[in-house]
């Protein structure tokens, strides 16, 4: 049953971001309009694919650090990324490419530092010291950025920020086409962890004596969970909650077992940032609020709700 | 006939990184299917120690440890958890699941990477829960249930697993004598029963030596005695090891310890 | 009766003193200049400034076309006009200020544009001792205003008015009937377009071309290429100083919008269109002339 209504809910949310839109383009018209097929489409397709995207990072961090508080970007991504942009800005670096790529390998080498600090003297990662080297990383990369920002011309920064916040304004078929390449081989790899991964919750020890192969499982978990996570970034900026929300709401409605959680959790990600995207473009019309504003508007009261139920329960 | 050899442990000594000294120092150990085996000591003794050395998780300075034969480290960890069901002493639990779920994890060594549970888990389940008397706590959340209920729910996990042999690491601490004694005659009927292997490590000494066929007693890290109950637990040997005096009773045809008092009244 | 005479006697002193202390801030010193800025501030000066760091580029092309060009001992690095002013030495970019660069020029004046940082490095300047003005100038309605005051504060009062008046006078007309439309992209990703509450969306108007996000009250706004498409510009401008087709002109998402398909776009110079500034009929003038010139 509930899967019938996740897949309503698929269904429906991609009905509304195609149908809905500032240009009203009459339904008999739609399917031969560029604006279907050049502006809603991938737009759509691409809020989908990101949310799905972090959907999943967010099971997997939370089940690597065990804290059911992790984000994906609480690991410094977001810090990296956004250094990476504003460096790309500040050096004025051509092409429409420039500023999603810096913000990739921005947030790929704060995920490279925070492995490190991470493995901090022994041959394995040590969730706890994931956590804290990710928030260091992350306000250190910050800081960089403020103090880059303070030295460079002022309107291109405010834009490169207004990036950063996270929205599709700029959705393409290309940004499709990137996160199509990064995402699939960390989605698989992730989704072969699953069984490991609900061993990992009873803690590493015990998980060992049940088959798991701990110290691997650590590392390709966190580096598929931050490669997702950098792709998601580098088309769409920073938009959190969706990491953080969307693994207790799937965990609530279809219980604990990766299995399960981890496709559920993709499209659940995928409802929420696309219905988010479509609310930011909809609501303040002709004006474009931030996604991020919204997936946390949406995401939270959703959560109190199913939290008030299950307890209740 | 020679009964199955599980796990053979010789002349094992290892050292945690950055420790003034070693952890186990030369000790011997044998276990076959059918053995229940206790490990006795004072806290710190190594037994925990040795524990992980024969299953793998560390790598010894010196000696050998060998599960079914072969050297522990070749041992991938999924296939040794179809040999070895460990209860460890601590496990966490994040999230809300129920018994069943919980014994199912047991089954994760045996399923494939990309494959379904099939009806033979299930069943395995389902015989783990009834050899531990959990049949009726199924459905059950593991936070509603007692200290006892989720021993015996751990331990039917670890069978689920269908190991050779059991390897319990103080399970019974914090229970009380119901309980505790509950989970003595459980593992003695499985050996018994199923043929089962059991490694124990306890504090509780006499039902060590009421229930095991052999003991290992470890101090800082050595082999102290090793043997049948009524041949190690001599009085000498107690108080050597314990650091304190006692009077040992035969009750059963094993020995008991009695703890004297250092300043009577 | 000597109380009463005592009491009156305070009382008419006080009443004095506050009078004179009131009248002392209304009267400036004997040929002495005052103007209200647009920080609140009354910036008094003894005599007409003679040596001024202007902060903004619009003040460096005010002063000199009020004639006080001359007496500018700094600018920033922006200040391209007119050709003059690269003669004078530069304090930096000036975001935010070098109180240092600022007051190693030893001014009797300096000119600010009214924003955050500005508040304070003015603050810092006074506690130098070097008065300084804040003044806004992001409408086209400030211009005048502006160029007054500048006017009295060089002892150019006549010039300031009549370039003053040339500005309110421009303000004042009625935006020209339009016969096209236009939007301002400024940014790409995310697309940003300039609104109503700017000197932008002002010079369209007067230049008989409507801005399709006039609707938009601020300055500038965040949309969807989307919306862009939907409102259908005749034209796309740009700030630009060369003819090249933007980068994101050639990206199909883009090119849904009519006039990016059909590469009409605007390429207005940054130094005559980019800020407001004294030469505002000539943009609107040049502008028109470019819209009339298009296809």
């Amino acid at each position: 049953m509930r899967y019938l209504l996740l897949g309503a809910a698929v269904l429906t949310t991609l009905a509304a971001a195609l149908l809905l839109g500032p240009a009203n383009v009459p339904l008999g018209d739609l399917l031969a309009s560029p604006i279907l097929w050049q502006l809603r489409l991938p737009r759509a397709v691409l809020a989908f694919l990101v949310g799905g995207a972090l959907g999943v990072s967010g099971v997997a961090l939370q089940a690597l650090v065990r804290n059911p508080l992790a984000d994906p970007f609480l690991l410094g991504l977001s810090g990296g990324a956004g250094l990476g942009a504003v460096v790309a800005i500040a050096l004025h670096l051509p092409g429409p490419w420039a500023l999603p790529l810096a913000a990739f390998v921005g947030a790929v080498s704060a995920m490279a530092l925070v492995y490190r600090l991470g493995l901090m003297g022994s041959a394995e990662l040590d969730p706890r010291i994931l956590l804290l080297g990710g928030v260091a990383v992350g306000a250190f990369a910050a800081a960089i950025t403020t103090a880059l920002v303070s030295l460079a011309e002022a309107t291109e920064l405010r834009n490169a920020f207004l990036w950063l916040w996270g929205g599709f304004s700029g959705a393409s078929w290309t940004t499709v086409l990137v996160i199509l390449v990064y995402a699939p081989l960390p989605l698989v790899v992730l989704v072969a962890a699953a069984r490991p991964l609900d061993l990992l919750a009873l803690g590493e020890e015990p998980a060992q004596y049940l088959g798991a192969d701990v110290r691997r499982l650590k590392r390709i978990v966190y580096l598929s969970a931050s490669l997702l996570t950098a792709a998601a970034v580098a088309v769409a900026g920073v938009i959190g909650f969706v990491g953080l929300i969307v693994p207790h709401v799937c965990r609530l409605l279809w219980g604990r077992l990766h299995r399960t959680l981890f496709p559920t959790a993709f499209l659940a990600g995928g409802i929420l940032l696309a219905a988010a995207d479509t609310l930011a473009r909809t609501v303040v019309a002709p004006r474009e609020l931030p996604v991020g504003i919204v997936t946390a508007l949406l995401g939270v009261p959703l959560f109190a709700f199913l939290l008030r139920r299950w307890t209740v329960s | 006939m020679d009964r199955e050899l599980i796990v053979a442990v010789s002349d094992l000594t290892c050292r945690y990184a950055g420790a003034p000294r070693d952890a186990l120092v030369a000790v011997s150990l044998e276990v076959r299917a059918g053995e229940f085996h206790a490990l006795l000591g004072p806290n710190g003794s190594g037994k925990t120690t040795l524990l992980r050395a024969a299953l793998g998780l560390i790598r010894p300075i010196q000696g050998r440890a060998e599960i079914l034969g072969r050297p522990a480290n070749q041992w991938s960890r999924r296939d040794l958890a179809r040999v070895v069901g460990v209860v460890p002493q601590r496990e966490e639990n994040l999230f809300p699941q129920r018994v069943h779920e919980t014994v199912l994890l047991g089954r994760y060594p045996h399923l494939s990477l990309f494959g379904g549970v099939r009806t033979a888990d299930r069943a395995a389940v389902e015989r783990a829960l009834l050899a531990c008397d959990a049949v009726g706590l199924a459905d059950r959340w593991l936070w509603t249930l007692s200290g006892g209920e989720y021993q015996r729910v751990r331990l039917a996990r670890a069978l689920a697993q269908e190991p050779k042999l059991l390897v319990l690491d103080e399970p019974t601490t914090s229970l009380d004598l119901r309980h505790e004694m509950e989970l003595f005659e459980l593992v003695r009927e499985l050996v018994d029963t199923q043929g089962l292997a059991a490694l124990m490590i306890t504090h509780h000494v006499n039902l060590a030596a009421r229930f095991a066929d052999q003991v290992l007693i470890l101090a800082e890290g050595r082999a102290v005695a090793r043997g049948a109950p009524a041949d190690v637990l001599t009085r000498e040997t107690v108080e050597r090891v314990f650091s304190w005096p006692v009077a040992i009773e035969p009750f059963d045809g094993r020995p008991q310890m009695i703890p004297l008092r250092r300043h009577p009244s | 009766m000597r109380r009463w005479a005592q009491r009156t006697h305070l009382a008419a002193l006080l009443v004095l003193a506050v009078a004179a202390c009131a009248r002392r801030e209304h009267v400036p010193a004997r040929g002495g200049i005052a103007v209200t800025d647009d920080a609140g501030r009354q910036v008094t000066l003894a005599a007409p400034a003679r040596r001024i760091v202007s902060l903004l580029p619009s003040f460096t092309e005010i002063l000199f076309a009020i004639g006080a060009g001359d007496r500018l001992v700094g600018r920033t690095t922006w200040c391209d006009y007119p050709p003059e002013a690269l003669a004078v030495p530069s304090v930096g970019d000036g975001i935010p200020p070098s109180v240092e660069a600022v007051a190693a020029r030893r001014p009797d004046l300096v000119v600010l544009y009214r924003s955050g940082p500005n508040v304070t490095a003015a603050e810092q300047l006074e506690r130098l001792g070097i008065r300084t003005v804040l003044l806004d100038l992001n409408l086209l309605e400030e211009l005048g205003p502006a160029a007054r005051r500048l006017g009295v504060l060089t002892g150019r009062p006549q010039a300031g008015d009549s370039l003053g008046a040339a500005m309110d006078s421009l303000a004042a007309q009625p935006p020209t009937p339009s016969t096209r439309s236009l939007v301002f992209i400024v940014w790409d990703n995310p697309p940003i377009v300039i609104g109503a509450g700017s000197y932008l969306d002002r010079l369209a108007a007067l230049a008989g071309a409507r801005n399709v996000f006039h609707d938009i009250g601020s300055p500038s706004a965040q949309v969807s290429i989307e919306t862009i498409a939907a409102r259908d510009p005749d034209f796309v401008a740009l700030l630009s100083d060369s003819a090249v087709p933007p980068r994101y002109a050639a990206r199909p998402e883009w090119r849904v919008v009519r006039a990016v398909r059909t590469a009409r776009f605007l390429f207005l110079p940054g130094q005559l269109f980019g800020r407001p500034g004294p030469r505002a009929a000539e943009a609107i003038r040049e502008l028109r002339r470019r819209l009339a010139a298009a296809p």
